[in-house]
This record gives structure tokens, sequence and C-alpha cells, in this order.
């Protein structure tokens, strides 16, 4: 068996660990990243896009609000390249309890979260789809980020560092000599190869799989609750700005532009499995009149996809145990040797996406500690490989590019704009068969069409590339086709529908793909994919 | 408005099955306008006239597979129309070709067996009748060595890719790349079939193409050998590099699904037909159980169209003509009419296999036996608004195009004149 040694290892790819794994390379720290499937593939990638202001958490809950504030600001400097920085209105619509608006504006004040209040009338003139009947309107500095784009910068940042990642590495054995936890056993999902990593010290930062983690390490009552929401992209950008209701936080009550789309979220309700991707029909259709009420109409645009994902909510059997402080804060930093008297192994779950930086930090505080080596935290003015220069991303910016030079690039998913030379690259960096993998790198097929041109194209440039046999390369487009399909049929209607019978025609009427010689093959084998 | 025009039979849809009726109607007689929202499904299909490719088990003679296929699906429009109207339209429609405006360009084939024509990703799709720019690729039997000839001009069509997944299917096939310069990235089937159409631009092309060949292959190329000559490009083709050549039918827009377009639409303007698109059809007014007129929308005017008779081949869910909306109802978007094959209210629509049968798949306007919509006397219905098919999964999208699109006309023809006071 193939032994890898570090002095940290982080288990969970998701932001979080990808922020752990980064905040430690910074500090010099020998570190090995390890993720189940792939990199921010699980809740980090199944949000709506929002970079918190705090706005949302100002009267809830002050002090997520005082943090996401300042990780807002931190993370508009750091990782700029990630993010489009387009602001955000709080707006109180006929369905809101009008006397909220005063406590959230007060509420803003004191966590200092930026927050004006403007004239409905502005609001409406820049956010004209608006429901025209708003009474209140608040500008707050929310922004869209691309998760995958922040945890893959991160990824090179580490690896640029000595680091290493490891996606599609599951954690088997978390090993543990008496009260020391000692590293853990991985396997890969694409040859089954195991790999013994022994480490100094072991992050557990697999979100709402921390406890199924803490229990392989025979620590107990690390309890997550995964709570479940639906998130639900649109083919336009209904609104300029992340739109958000003013009133205590609700289902359906943010519209999120990131990108070419939309997405509008989300609802909370608890299950046993973090696994648990159902959709039901209820919750759709409650989220489209979600939709009427901020954006009339909404119910007539498209709706894209539809996806869950599972936030981690954090309850500490121990609860007595620890400060107590812990256990209403958002995020969750278990110590186990202070907690369990286990040395070795750390716990950070919890907490949302605009706070992963400090989560991270707090966690490496944490680690340093453990490690007798406490070096400073430079997270907060680093900036992440590709956001050295500092600018934000703009929408427009791929367009700009393929306007300057027709005759230049050929691209291959036109909704999002991908040209030929960004596929190649990311397939040839990622050594990947895995076209799931490519679209959450490059936003391959994430427009109105779904894939259904550029797949074709990507799956004769990942054959041709990667020297694939056929047998692989079918599975990869049938792998796709399959995955596509579990986000658009609880929402199809309309002209999503259209687009869905003209993808059909393509893949079954023109291509055939259904009598392909792998179609027979219905073992979703992983796709193999070691970041190099 | 303007005045209402009047005709005596008013053709809702430029696809295949609106313009055969169109033209079968004015080869007959009949005074008939065919009015479109735009061009239809034929640039977006691969130009092959399909009749019954999978039963589900593929089927290698339609001809003899459809009456137990219709047997087994009461409700599918082949069993409404019966074995003998399918040969009947698709040898008519092998004869329209000929006549066509294309000059050389046929049909090859027939009922009685299906070709196996590589598709872009390489998998073998049966066909009835083909293209004779395509016939050469037919695997059914023997092909022999076979070139797939790519060019990175075009993303639509990836030769390694499909030579790949053919030899799994036990043919002898390998790939090549050739250069083609083009002024923009984005090229496809159809900016190269007009290349192609250039005669000094194809010699040049087939100069560079022989020097990468081996003798006794043959060579295939993605659908774009032309679009104002394809029988010359082809031809000429095959005698430059002294072999047979076949296209491959690729992502639309389909070079050859526009020919098939072209041939139908000079067909009903030889015939004395008149064809109008963008004209969406955004009202009709109905008299008890008769369509007496539809209003059109269109950028110049709006207009009213009166006849006795209306084929409604304006698709389905595909085209926008059938509607599931946001609260999950349907409806017919032309005349309002009753669907059929729709899932109950507590039942589902679609499932989350993708290759299992969508519940969603088979709805269409419901029809008597005479294709006649249900609760309109004087509505024929052809083509993709029929229920009870899924023709992109059984490859019988043409042939019930052709067959429907035909007995429509033959429906009209038959009772032409009869109803009174309609005509002008």
């Amino acid at each position: 068996m193939a032994t890898l040694s570090t002095e940290v290892l982080v288990i969970g790819g998701g932001a979080t660990g990808a922020g752990v794994a980064w905040d430690a390379a910074l500090r010099g720290f020998d570190v090995v990243l390890v993720d189940r499937a792939d990199l921010a593939e699980g809740t980090s990638g199944r949000f709506h896009g929002l970079l918190h202001s705090g706005g949302r958490y100002a009267v809830k809950d002050p002090r997520a609000a005082e943090e996401c504030i300042a990780e807002n600001r931190a993370l508009k400097t750091i990782s700029p390249d990630s993010i489009e920085d387009i602001g955000g209105f709080f707006v109180t619509t006929p369905f809101d309890d009008p006397a909220y608006a005063d406590v959230f504006a007060k509420g803003c004040r004191d966590t200092g979260v930026d927050c004006e209040e403007v004239d409905p009338a502005q609001a409406l003139r820049e956010e004209p789809l608006l429901n025209p009947a708003i009474s209140r309107a608040f500008r707050v500095p929310d922004a869209n980020i691309d998760v995958w784009k922040t945890v893959w910068a991160m990824a090179r940042g580490i690896q640029q560092r000595g680091g290493r990642v490891l996606p599609y590495h599951e954690v088997v054995a978390v090993h543990r000599s008496g009260d020391q936890v000692t590293g853990a056993r991985v396997r890969g999902a694409a040859t089954g190869e195991e790999i013994d990593i022994e480490a100094r010290v072991t992050v557990n930062a697999s979100g709402a799989w921390a406890g199924a983690v803490a229990d392989m390490a025979g620590i107990e009552g690390v309890r997550v609750l995964p709570g479940r929401g639906i998130m639900i992209a649109m083919n336009h950008r209904l609104v300029n700005t992340c739109v958000n209701r003013c009133q205590m936080p609700t289902d359906g009550d943010i519209i999120v532009p990131i990108r070419t789309v939309c997405v509008i979220g989300t609802t909370d309700v608890n299950t046993d499995d973090p696994d648990d991707h159902t959709v039901l029909q209820t919750e759709v259709d409650a989220m489209l009149d979600d939709g009427e009420k901020l954006v009339p109409g909404f119910r007539q645009a498209r709706a894209l996809r539809v996806w869950t994902g599972v936030r981690p909510l954090f309850e500490d059997s121990k609860a007595a145990d620890t400060d107590s402080r812990d256990v209403t804060r958002a995020h969750a930093l278990l110590d186990h040797a202070e907690r369990d008297g286990v040395q070795g192994f750390v716990t950070i779950t919890g907490g949302k996406l605009t706070t992963f930086r400090l989560m991270a930090e707090e966690t490496m505080n944490a680690v340093s500690k453990h490690l007798g080596d406490e070096r400073p935290c430079t997270t907060k003015t680093e900036p992440l490989p590709g956001s050295e220069e500092g600018a934000t991303y703009r929408l427009g910016e791929r367009l700009g590019r393929k306007e300057a030079d027709l005759a230049g690039e050929q691209l291959i998913c036109e909704c999002e704009m991908v040209p030929r030379r960004k596929l190649e690259q990311a397939i040839e960096r990622r050594a990947t068969t895995n076209l799931d993998d490519i679209r959450r790198l490059l936003r391959l097929a994430m427009g109105p069409c779904q894939g259904g041109f550029c797949i074709y194209r990507a799956t004769g440039i990942l054959h041709g590339l990667d020297g694939l046999t056929a047998e692989q390369a079918d599975e990869s487009l049938l792998h796709f086709l399959r995955e596509r399909w579990k986000g658009v049929w609880p929402i199809l209607y309309g002209d999503q529908l259209r687009q869905a019978r003209l993808d059909e025609w393509i893949f079954h009427g023109v291509l055939d793909v259904e009598h392909l010689p792998a179609a027979h093959a219905q073992a979703e084998a992983p796709a193999e994919t070691v970041a190099r | 408005m303007r005045g209402e025009l009047h005709y005596d039979a008013v053709v809702i849809g430029a696809g295949t099955a609106g313009l055969v009726a169109g033209v079968r109607l004015a080869e007959g007689g009949a005074r008939v306008c065919v009015l479109s929202k735009g061009v239809g499904s034929t640039h977006l299909a691969p130009g092959t006239i399909d009749v019954l490719g999978y039963g589900p088990g593929r089927v290698s003679s339609p001809g003899a597979a459809l009456e137990e296929f219709a047997a087994a699906h009461p409700e599918h429009p082949y069993a409404l129309l019966g074995a003998d109207a399918v040969a009947e339209a698709v040898r008519w429609f092998g004869e329209c070709v000929a006549a066509g405006p294309l000059a050389g360009y046929r049909y090859v084939g027939g009922l009685e067996h299906n070709v196996l024509l590589p598709t872009a990703v390489g998998a073998l799709r049966p066909s009835a009748l083909v293209p004779e720019t395509m016939a050469a690729g037919d695997a059914s039997s023997a092909l022999g060595h076979v070139c797939l000839v790519g060019t990175r001009a075009l993303r639509d069509f990836h030769a390694s890719l499909c030579a790949s997944n053919l030899a799994r299917a036990g043919v002898t096939a390998r790939s090549v790349e050739v250069e083609i310069e083009t002024d923009r990235a984005d090229q496809n089937a159809l900016g190269l079939s007009r290349q192609f159409d250039d005669p000094a631009w194809r010699a040049a092309f087939a100069a560079r193409l022989a020097l990468k060949l081996q003798a006794d292959e043959r060579v295939g190329l993605p659908a774009m050998l032309g679009i104002r000559d394809p029988h010359g490009v082809w031809s000429d083709l095959e005698h430059r590099l002294g072999r047979p050549v076949f296209e491959i039918p690729t992502l639309p827009p389909s070079v050859p699904g526009m020919r098939v377009y072209e041939i139908l639409r000079s067909a009903l303007r030889r015939a004395g037909g008149r064809l109008v698109l963008g004209a969406e059809v955004v009202s009709a007014e109905r008299s008890g159980s008769r369509v007496v007129s539809v209003a059109t929308r269109s950028a110049g005017h709006d207009a009213r169209y009166a006849a006795p008779w209306f084929v409604l081949a304006a698709g389905g869910f595909g085209s926008g003509a059938i509607e599931l909306d946001s609260r999950w109802a349907t409806h017919e978007r032309v005349f309002g009419l009753p669907l059929q094959g729709v899932p109950a209210v507590d039942q589902p629509r679609f499932v989350g296999d993708y290759l299992a049968e969508q519940p969603m798949a088979r709805v269409g306007v419901a029809v008597d036996s005479q294709l006649r919509a249900t609760g309109a006397e004087n509505v024929l219905v052809a083509g993709a608004a029929l229920p009870g098919a899924v023709p992109w999964r059984e490859g019988s999208g043409e042939g019930i195009a052709l067959a429907s699109g035909s007995h429509a006309a033959q429906m009209v023809l038959a009772g032409a004149g009869a109803p009174a006071g309609a005509a002008a």
C-alpha cells in the first residue's frame, strides 16, 4: 500500500477544507487535502452563489453579520477573480412586515454592515423587473462568488507550495493510536487503490459528513444535522444585483445573479442523510411562487436546473463541556484534545460559505498549537492564484475577449462562452474523464441548453486529447447526460421543455447515444480524477 | 388588419409534415397557404427518412415490421395511418426529391430494408430512405475500410471518436484530420457547405485529403458537402478521390435537413402553394365545432386566413405549439384543442432515469381515427403534434410526418368544396 506522510491532513475539499489547507500551506506547513468526490462538489458547490454582506443576519444573528461583512471585504481583496461585485438590495415587498425595515436598518448599523436606504423608485430604476410595489429598499455590499473558481484557485496555490490535493479519495478509516489520531486511510475512486496518510494533525472539515468522520476516529457525539435546501437557476439575470426580501430570513427570499443566470434560494428541511438530494414538486412550486413575489412574471422565465445542498447545522451533544458561545455560533471548531482528550484531531463544521476563510484561520490557529509551532495566518492579505491583479470578475469579460478576436478561438460552450483552449487546458490539468468535473471548473454546459450542443463537442475533444478508449468517452458522455437529467427533470416546463426536446432530438435523433455499445454498461464508475 | 384571405386549406407549420401537406394539397389542385412561425424541424433533423428504427429492438425491415408495431401500439399514428399509407408517402417523397431543385440529388433505399448510418458519435442508426450522399456509409452489410475525416475548423464533428466507436461495432475505421482555413473560428456545417459549393476550393480540399488516404478506403465526412449543389459536390469528390464518399449528419443546423426544406419549399411554390414564414397564428375564429379562420401576427401586418380546412402541423413541445406551463397544465396553443396522453395530475410527468421513457413523451393533440382533431371537425393533425409516438427514440419522425401530412392532404382533397359558404 502506498503511504504518505504530512504535517496536516485535511478531510473534506469544500471551501472550508480547501481554505484550511490553503491556510496551512501559506503558514509553511506540509499539507494533504482529500475529498471523497470532486473539490466543492458537496455543500460548497450546491448553494446560490451569494457572498453575504451580513445583512441577512443583521437582526437574527448579529455575530454572524459581523463576521460576514468582515469576510465579504476580505474575500473581495484576496479572491476578486471569482467574485463579481454587483451589490445587493433588501426590499420590503407587500408580503413582508413593513416594521422589519427599521429593525433591519438598526441591525446593520449595530453590526457594521454597510447599508444605505434608497428611494424605492431608484431601486426600481436599477432593478426594473422587481416588484413595483416595494415600499422600502436598502443597498448592501452583497456580491456573487464562483465557489469552484475560488476552491480551485486555493488548490493550485496549495500545490504550488508543495501541498498535495487528492479529489476522489474517500476516507475509509481514521487511524488512532491510543489517544492520538495519526492520520487516515483513503481509497482512490478510479483505481480502488488505498493510501495510508500519516499526519501529525488531522482536520475533519467534512461539513455535513463531519459526524461520520468523527465516528471513524472513535469520537462520539459530533452531531451534524443536515438541512436540505433547494435552489433553482433561471436562464437570465432577472435582477442585476443580489435581491433579498427585507424580512426575517425564510424560504425563497433571495435571488442571486451569477454569470449568465440567476439563482433563487432556498428552503430548509431537516434530513437524516446528507446525500439526500430529493427535490419535491411542492418545493419547486413554492420556490416559483416566492420568485413571483420578488419578480412578477418569474414563472414565465425558464428554469434551467434545480439542485439541493445540505447545510451542516451543528449540535454538540457535549455542549455542556464546551464554551457555550460555540454552540450558538454559526460555525463550530472542536478541538478534540480539549473536548475528548484525543490529540491530533480537530473538527470544523457549520458556518457558511462567506465565512470559510475565517473558519480556516481559526482552525489553523488550533492546529498550529497542536504542532507546537504557532505561525501567523496570512490568508487575509495573500491573493489567491489568478487574483493577483486585484480586479473583480466582470460579466461580459468572456464576450469581450471573444468579440475582439472572432477568428481566433473556437467556442465549445456558447452559452457560457468556454473557448476550446480553456477546455483543453482544463482536461489536461485535471486529467479527468468526468465532464461534470469540467462543468464545475469552467461552467461548461451551465447555460440555457444545458449541454445540448457542447457535450458532444467536449466528449470528442476529451477523447482525442486524453487518448481515451471509445468506451470511456461514451461513458463520460452518458454519465454527464444522466447527471444532468437529475437536475433538469423536476423543473421541465415552458420553454425549457422545448429546449429539453431539442436536446433529446440531438442526443437520440441525430447521435443515437442510446445505442452506443456503452449504453448498456450502467455502472456509474467514477472517472479517474487526480489533480496534477 | 387587412382583409380576410381565403384558401381551400390553411396549413399551420412548415416542418416536414406541414410542407408535405401543403405540397400535396397544391399538387391536388387546392389553393393552399402554409403559415409558420419560422422554419421547422427540418433544420434540426439529420435529413434521413426514418420510418421505424427501433421497436424497441433494432428494426431491419420497417416495411415488414410496421403492421406488428402498429398492432402493439394502437394509439400510435402508424396504427391510424396504416402501413400502406406510409409506403405511399415515402415513395412520393423520393419522387419529389428527384423532381426537385437540387439537380441530380436523390434519395435511395425504401421500406424493405433499414440502412445503418454512422452518427457523429459513431453509433449506427437505422434509416429507411437516405440521401445518396450518405448511402456509402451503410454498415448494414460489409463496409470495408473506412476513413473518417474531421477538421479542427468544425467543432461539431469529431472523427476520432466516431471512428473509435465504429471500430467497436466491427467496422474497420480510422480517422484523419484535414486543415480548413476559415475567417471565423465558430464555423458550422452550413458555413463550410458553402465553401464546398465552390469548385476551386473543393478541388484544393480534395487534393489535400487525397494525400492522407490509403487504397480501398471509403471516406466519411461530416454532412457539409454543399447546400446549393450537393449532388455535384458529392459526385465531384467521389470522382476526385476515386472512391465512395459519404456524409455523416451532425449537430444542427443540419445541411441535409435544409436541403429537404428547400426541396419541399420549391415543390410547394411550383405547385402554386403559398408559404408565409414569420406568421405565428395567434388566434382562431370558431363556429361551433368548426374553425372558420386564423389570425396571424407578423412584423409587417396582421392578417386573417379563412378556409374550410386547416391542417395543424405546428409540432409538439419541441416547437412550443404544445406547452406545459409552470403550473403543470398543458395547452395546445394554436386552437386550444384537447390533448391526449397527458399523465394524470397525481402521476409523474417525468422520471429521474434519463434513458427511461418519460411519461410526457407521447402527449399530442387528441385525434379520431381519421386524424381529425377532437372538437374541431375540419382540423386535421399531422407530424409531431400527433400523440402516441416517441419519434426521437423510435426513429419514426419522418415516416410519421410524411404519412400524416399526405393523409391530411388526401382528406382535404377528398372532401374539398363540400363545406358551403367558406370558399371565396
